[in-house]
């Protein structure tokens, strides 16, 4: 069964995150919280992008559904404010 | 005419279209559902909905179009918006409403 361990390790092991939370239990259906430096200067559609490269065919074969917030470090300071 | 120029035509052709599973009215998953009642919610009575479980093709050819492997996408007059997360996250904060004005008149 896919676990959000798995996700999360997927996407750091290419894409540099500075914080990075994942959720979900049912096997198939994910949320995250992703903040990585990589997306700065990116709008939030290259950002998701980036995730999904990240994840390669993964994410077409084994995640049903990954819900994802992304955030620059500078949006996530903001956010946090 | 390629699968690409196909989605290109439609997505050029109808100002604003959401590819999606099932249709507005009868939606077979639940951020397809969420899409929809977005775009309703931004006073959108018509736009083009295209049901991605008709046509396999379409399904596989979308994620390609706009590299981006999850249903449903959004697109405003051509250009690709996003997912369910990125259209909930523009409405929270009024920019989807401001895309959407004007072009429902169109």
């Amino acid at each position: 069964m896919v676990t959000p361990d798995y996700i999360k390790q997927l996407i750091t092991a290419s894409l540099p995150c500075t914080h990075i939370v994942v959720e979900g239990d049912d096997g198939t259906h994910f949320s995250a919280v992703i903040v990585s430096a990589e997306f700065s200067g990116r709008n939030r559609v290259q950002q998701h992008q980036l995730v999904y490269k990240a994840l390669g065919d993964r994410m077409r074969d084994e995640i049903h559904a990954l819900s994802m917030k992304t955030f620059s470090p500078q949006e996530w300071a903001e956010q946090q404010g | 005419m390629s699968i690409q120029d196909t989605i290109r035509e439609t997505v050029t052709s109808n100002p604003v279209v959401l590819f999606m599973k099932g249709s507005p009215t009868f939606p077979q998953c639940g951020f397809s559902a969420r899409a929809v009642q977005i775009i309703k919610a931004c006073g959108i009575a018509k736009f083009a909905a295209i049901d991605v479980l008709q046509d396999p093709e379409i399904r596989q050819g979308i994620k390609e179009f706009s590299s981006w492997p999850t249903i449903p996408q959004l697109y405003i007059k051509g250009e690709f918006i996003g997912g369910s997360d990125i259209m909930t996250e523009l409405y929270q904060n009024g920019e989807l409403q401001k895309m959407l004005e004007g072009v429902a008149a169109e």
